[in-house]
């Protein structure tokens, strides 16, 4: 009886340390799973040149995630609002740098393909600090007057952050997604480029023909 | 009895062990964070004199090819480096030295000069701390940049043994 007793108590003994391993190994798969899925949606770094970030997005050739944000004045936007145009989304903060030099070829590029039916939407990456009202209005104020003293006359939307899972969770800047009238995705870039390779991106907007991430 | 279930139990236990090892190792470690464009390099104890304000080089090193704003960016909408120091007990942050920043500017604005720190750079802290063993546990701040990406502001820990004798 007694021999029973300690035969069976090694048994549960066993078939617990096996179940604990077995959820140990699910745990396991289930977080390479994850793993492997944000890797995926990530924008992947190539270091093919000195000064340029080049960056190859899985964005190029899918739908844009649709989103809603505010504008500085609290006005919703929605991307879907956008349906039927090319739209630059162009991500960037004001402690953004090589973001300023860029503006105005934006603003230029814009000016010059709005009749073509191109739209540029921007995405502020500044923080905002949701819980102290005091702090978000401060935070607000200062992106107007980045805004302003960057004379941006095309929509600057507000926490990007909120959506930057969405769109691959790039976190360098500039970044752009360039969507065609379709809503697809055509091309993307990363970090500073040049007026005529933002162009060549637009154009591809415009033309509603997928392209590469530049 | 015990002999016949002996084998079997033996051969499943070494299984589920080594089973249990590798889940729960794999487990523990974490996803590889990626690289900090700024580490801390040393000191990481110091020795000082009891209550009274002590000079401390902090030695930090940006990563190759990226530059942070030196603590005075000429540009008020950038984020300048800082160090801070949360509410610890017996000891204090009595001042704070940042380094003179060098010029960049981007190749495609050559005429806009921005303040900033590459490689190694130093900061130096005045520290009072009352007698006895403290872990001081600063952060500096910065935004790192390269050539012509930026990435977010970024916190990354100052950690030092401060005995006060």
């Amino acid at each position: 009886m007694k021999r029973n007793v300690v035969v069976v108590a090694i048994v549960v003994f066993v078939l617990g340390l096996l179940g604990l391993a077995g959820w140990a190994n699910w745990q396991n798969r289930r977080q390479a799973a994850a793993a492997k899925l944000a890797q995926e949606s990530q924008a992947v770094l190539i270091p093919d040149s000195a000064t340029t970030g080049h960056m190859v997005s899985p964005m190029v050739g899918k739908p844009a995630p649709n989103f809603t944000l505010s504008t500085l004045s609290g006005k919703k936007v929605s991307l879907a609002d956008y349906k039927g145009k090319a739209v630059q989304l162009n991500f960037w903060a004001t402690w953004c740098a090589p973001c300023k030099i860029e503006t105005p070829w934006l603003i230029e590029l814009e000016k010059q393909y709005a009749p073509q039916g191109f739209e540029i939407l921007g995405v502020s990456f500044d923080d905002l600090d949701k819980d102290d009202p005091k702090l978000l209005a401060k935070d607000k104020l200062e992106i107007a007057h980045g805004v302003e003293q960057l004379k941006i006359p095309y929509p600057v939307l507000l926490d990007g952050d909120s959506i930057a899972k969405a769109y691959g969770d790039t976190d360098v800047y500039p970044t752009s997604y360039f969507i065609d009238k379709s809503g697809m995705v055509v091309a993307a870039s990363f970090g500073l480029t040049s007026k005529s390779d933002l162009e060549d991106n637009i154009r591809k907007a415009i033309g509603g023909n997928a392209g590469e991430g530049k | 009895m015990i002999r016949l279930a002996a084998l079997p139990v033996s051969l499943a236990l070494v299984f589920a062990a080594q089973t249990a090892q590798s889940s729960f190792g794999d487990l523990q470690s974490k996803p590889a964070a990626k690289p900090a464009a700024v580490s801390y390099l040393f000191p990481e104890q110091i020795s000082v004199s009891a209550d009274k304000p002590t000079a401390v080089e902090l030695h930090f090193k940006v990563g190759d090819g990226l530059h942070v704003n030196s603590h005075t960016p000429h540009d008020r909408y950038l984020i300048p480096t800082t160090l801070k120091l949360p509410d610890t007990p017996g000891i204090r942050l009595t001042g704070v030295t940042f380094p003179a920043g060098t010029d960049f500017a981007f190749p495609s604005n050559p005429q806009e000069k921005l303040s900033v720190y590459t490689g190694e750079f130093v900061v130096r802290a005045e520290i009072a701390a009352v007698k006895g063993d403290h872990l001081v546990r600063a952060t500096l701040h910065y935004q790192a940049c390269n050539s012509a990406t930026c990435m977010p502001p970024h916190d990354i820990p100052v950690a030092i043994d401060v005995i006060a004798e």
